[in-house]
């Protein structure tokens, strides 16, 4: 086996009495790829900070490249190759200023400079653009320059902090081409993600969830390790089988797969109790699964069965509570959302994916009535967006990515807050909030201050403050970023029980396999929706076999290209 | 320390500056604008206090006496009621800042050579303006009616600033207050800005030396400093006329010593902050607030209790206010002032070994 480029044992980090990272055992032998794999919160960036040297542990020993991070962090620094979450280059240069920069810096001089240089903007296709400043370049087109400027001294080890976090499928492939070839060159590649796939794809990984470590290992015997633990289930009912799923001690989570089937996770030593009219059959485990597996809860969890509410027959009509055409708005010369008609039906889950950047945000503060769309008209919950604003706002939820909540006072006081915020009258107060509460499965969430609760329990609760004035419309921005796959289904459930109490849902998100949760699509890039459909219908009309998400949205965005008109 | 490394890191942060034309234009627009608004705002030459002037005695020798007051050009007359009570309902309002009261049968005692009582009252609210008002009236009354023979004869000369000519002290201490306030939030905020955004991290993980960091980012914003300074001393100098009795070259030869401090200042903030809004903050706390009320700007250190001094002479300001003064009132040269060049080279270097130390590449 090759020499270990890094060794670490027990290493930690806390700040005060706070513990962030514990207990991290883990070695990466040279030429491999390693993916540290987690939920924001979880530990991901402070364990590559340490391992960069540029955290001090508080706990264990780390070396890296034969030298300890801890006696010789400028040994480690000047050596590896290091890329931090967001964007690390000045906006205010060039590509080829910040190029040159990052050679200036870590002593690339010579002729090899300049012929490496141009070599790494080819491949990133980046050299038609060396005279743009970095801040005008794409999401995408930047985490490329971050990660070219980090090659120019040929590290043997690159360290980088979720790479292609928010970026476009199209630039995320490229990204990765450029890893492949750096790989190939025998570089050793130590990173962060928290999409499923990109763990897949890794020679091993090591799962973390609130600073410890689940699992470590290559994902195929990882995967191995919950075989014939996974399920597919289909049925002509679905709500039957997961009503029969909720019940089931022996299940830990479960979830519901475009439209058509069910996807369970069962424990160790259990079966899956038969279900009336539904045929279940093993399925090959995902990385998404085998982390479902390292975060599950310990076995008979007390009580926590009853996360979704009985469901009510859907109503018979089903009337549009979103009607938007046309609309479009421009900041100076760029135009942020271009042209985009849709439609939202009640009791329905739309979807908006698409990198950071392509509008979905804007697109969403135009129907919640916060921005006037430049043209185009909007209707929601029956009222106009622009002349009605008021009206609509009255009647829709909103859950930002931020969760906008207040840290220092109780769940109780936020929800109370909210409440009187959007009018609930003092009277019916109580009851608004124990119904919010019950919706958003808020059991755990304690009297204490909000600060102090986890990812996920924060996003429950900024859903029940987002639906205690209860919306006819409810707009999720990104809401299970940074949240565990555990968790994830579980926030995705009570989505699927809101709608199915005829609220209209929209919801954006760069998991591209949360699309499989949605009842339609909406895929945005550049402002413009590129697709608007059924997941299955758009594959069709790709002519694709599999419903596979980032498959369908390259094939949009390859049609877009190539010009052969928008979205159908 | 490797030049070629600090080179291309200040020019990394040349094209950047050069590109931010809004901070740019803060950054030149700013000192002269704080240069104008403080030698036109603030005036310690007392004159044309308004004067309330209540004659009962309507002779000749009383309006004699009230011209002096109005001629001296200290005083403006305010108003000249028939009683008393008027003139204390002016001095209460704050209309007038003093007052003369002129009994009836003033001009005759004079006549017999017999005392003459007048009253002059001044408003003591502003404490340092009554009392130079209060000397003004003394010296107008003590040589009225004429030839009033003392034994002994005082010469008393003004040197320096023989005018007494307020605007010819405020300008040259503005030079070290300026100098304080802007260069040092310029460099605090460069830093933090590069930590807010996540750029740092790049550096971070590299292997330029915190010395080469701290010097790259004082090189280019040592030059825009010292570009203030040759704008204000312009200014100065051209505009508000000051006159330079000593070495111009030598006052921006330690200028540009006290620029490298002020700079530096700046750096050792930047490295104990995180965030702009922070670095703002605490430069404007450990450097221009001192820099006011702790150097002698206005407000005399000798006067001050003996920890507050200790305090102001823990402050580079002060130094190079002193030498300011000295170089463009008084013309004195480094044989004079070579203390306090020796004390602001020392400081500079002890800052700037500081930020070094300060600047360590690491998260946390």
């Amino acid at each position: 086996m090759a020499e270990a480029v890094v060794e670490a044992h027990g290493l930690g980090r806390r700040y005060g009495a706070r513990s962030v990272l514990e207990n991290i055992d883990l070695d990466v032998h040279a030429g491999q790829v390693f993916g540290v794999v987690g939920p924001d919160g979880a530990g991901k960036s402070t364990l590559l900070q340490m391992l960069a040297a540029i955290l001090r542990p508080s706990a264990g020993t780390c070396q890296v490249l034969g030298r300890d991070v801890r006696r010789d962090p400028a040994g480690v620094q000047a050596r590896v190759g290091y890329m931090s979450q967001g964007f690390s280059l000045y906006d205010r240069l060039t590509v080829a200023e910040n190029l040159a920069f990052a050679a200036d810096i870590r002593d690339v001089t010579g002729p090899e400079r300049a012929v490496r240089g141009a070599e790494l903007l080819r491949m990133a296709g980046l050299d038609r653009f060396q005279h743009r400043r970095e801040g005008q370049l794409s999401g995408g087109m930047r985490k490329k320059l971050a990660l070219c400027a980090n090659l120019m001294h040929e590290p043997p080890l690159l360290i980088l902090d979720e790479p292609s976090l928010g970026v476009d499928p199209l630039s995320r492939r490229e990204l990765w081409r450029i890893l492949d070839r750096a790989r190939t060159e025998g570089r050793t590649i130590v990173f962060a993600t928290s999409y499923m796939d990109e763990a897949d794809a890794c020679d091993r990984v090591l799962l973390l969830r609130d600073g410890k470590p689940l699992a470590l290992g290559a994902p195929q015997e990882l995967r191995r390790d919950v075989a014939g633990q996974v399920y597919r289930i289909t049925g002509p009912a679905l709500d039957r089988i997961e009503a029969a799923l909720e019940t089931d001690v022996g299940v830990i989570s479960f979830q519901r797969r475009a439209g058509r089937e069910v996807r369970a996770q069962v424990r160790d030593g259990s079966r899956l109790a038969p279900i009336e009219a539904a045929v279940a059959e093993a399925a090959v485990p995902t990385m998404e699964d085998v982390f479902t597996f390292a975060s599950a809860p310990p076995p008979a969890p007390p009580g926590a069965a009853s996360a979704a509410p009985p469901q009510p027959p859907p109503p018979r009509i089903r009337n549009d509570v979103i009607v938007s055409r046309g609309v479009s708005v421009r900041f100076g010369d760029f135009k942020a959302v271009d042209d985009v008609t849709i439609t939202v039906a009640e009791g329905e889950i739309l979807g908006l994916l698409g990198p950071n950047g392509a509008g979905k945000t804007t697109l969403i503060r135009i129907l919640c009535g916060l921005l006037s769309p430049g043209e185009g008209t909007a209707e929601v919950a029956g009222f106009d967006v622009a002349r009605q604003s008021e009206a609509v706002r009255a009647r829709i939820g909103y859950m930002s990515q931020r969760f906008s909540l207040y840290p220092d006072l109780s769940a109780r006081e936020n929800l109370t807050f909210f409440a009187r915020a959007y009018g609930v009258p003092r009277s019916e107060l109580r009851g608004r909030i124990a119904w919010a509460s019950a919706r958003a499965s808020l059991e755990d969430a304690g009297e204490g201050a909000v600060r102090d609760l986890s990812g996920a329990t924060r996003q429950r609760l900024a859903l029940a403050c987002a639906i205690v004035h209860r919306p006819r419309v409810l707009f999720l921005d990104e809401p299970t970023s940074g949240v565990d796959p555990l968790s994830r289904f579980r926030f995705w459930r009570l989505i699927a029980a809101l709608a199915a109490d005829g609220v209209g849902i929209v919801v954006t998100t760069h998991y591209m396999e949360e699309a499989a949760f949605c009842d339609r699509l909406g895929l945005m890039m550049d402002g413009r929706l590129i697709a608007l459909g059924p997941l299955t219908r758009l594959a069709d009309e790709l002519g694709l076999v599999t419903p596979d998400v980032e498959a369908v949205f390259l094939g949009f965005i390859e049609r877009e290209r190539t010009g052969q008109g928008r979205a159908a | 320390m490797k030049a070629r490394r600090v080179l291309a890191f200040a020019r990394k942060e040349v094209l950047e500056i050069s590109r931010d034309r809004f901070t740019m234009g803060v950054a030149l627009l700013m000192p002269l604008m704080m240069l104008f608004l403080f030698v036109y705002g603030i005036s310690l030459d007392v004159d044309r206090a308004p004067l309330i002037v209540v004659d009962h005695d309507r002779t000749a020798a009383s309006r004699e006496l009230q011209a002096r007051f109005l001629n001296s050009g200290y005083f403006i007359l305010q108003a000249a009621p028939e009683d008393e009570r008027s003139a204390e309902h002016a001095l209460m309002r704050g209309t007038a800042r003093a007052a003369l009261f002129i009994p009836p049968g003033f001009s005759g005692r004079l006549g017999r050579g017999e005392d003459a009582p007048v009253q002059f009252v001044v408003d003591g609210t502003y404490a340092s303006t009554a009392a130079i008002l209060s000397a003004y009236g003394r010296a107008i009354l003590h040589a009225y009616p004429e030839e009033v023979r003392l034994p002994l004869r005082p010469e008393v000369r003004v040197w320096y600033n023989p005018q007494l000519r307020s605007r010819n002290f405020i300008v040259p201490g503005l030079f070290a207050v300026i100098l304080m306030a802007f260069p040092p939030l310029l460099t605090a905020l460069a830093v933090a800005r590069e930590k807010e955004l996540g750029t740092i991290a790049q550096i971070y993980a590299s292997p330029l030396t915190g010395s080469e960091f701290i010097a790259g980012k004082l090189l280019p914003y040592a030059v825009i400093a010292y570009a203030e300074l040759l704008l204000v001393v312009f200014g100065g100098v051209v505009w508000f006329e000051v006159p330079v009795r000593g070495s111009v070259g030598l006052l921006l030869a330690v200028g540009l010593l006290y620029v490298l401090c002020t700079v530096s200042i700046g750096l050792l903030v930047s490295t104990l902050v995180r965030t702009q809004l922070a670095a703002m903050l605490t430069a404007l706390i450990v450097t221009l607030m001192p820099a006011f009320l702790f150097s002698g700007f206005v407000y005399p250190l000798f006067t001050m209790p003996p920890a507050f001094q200790a305090y102001a002479s823990a402050l580079p300001t002060r130094y190079f206010l002193e030498f300011s003064r000295g170089v463009v009132l008084r013309g004195a040269g480094l044989g004079d002032l070579w203390p306090n060049v020796l004390v602001l080279a020392a400081y500079t270097a002890t800052v700037f070994a500081l930020a070094t130390w300060r600047f360590r590449k690491r998260i946390a």
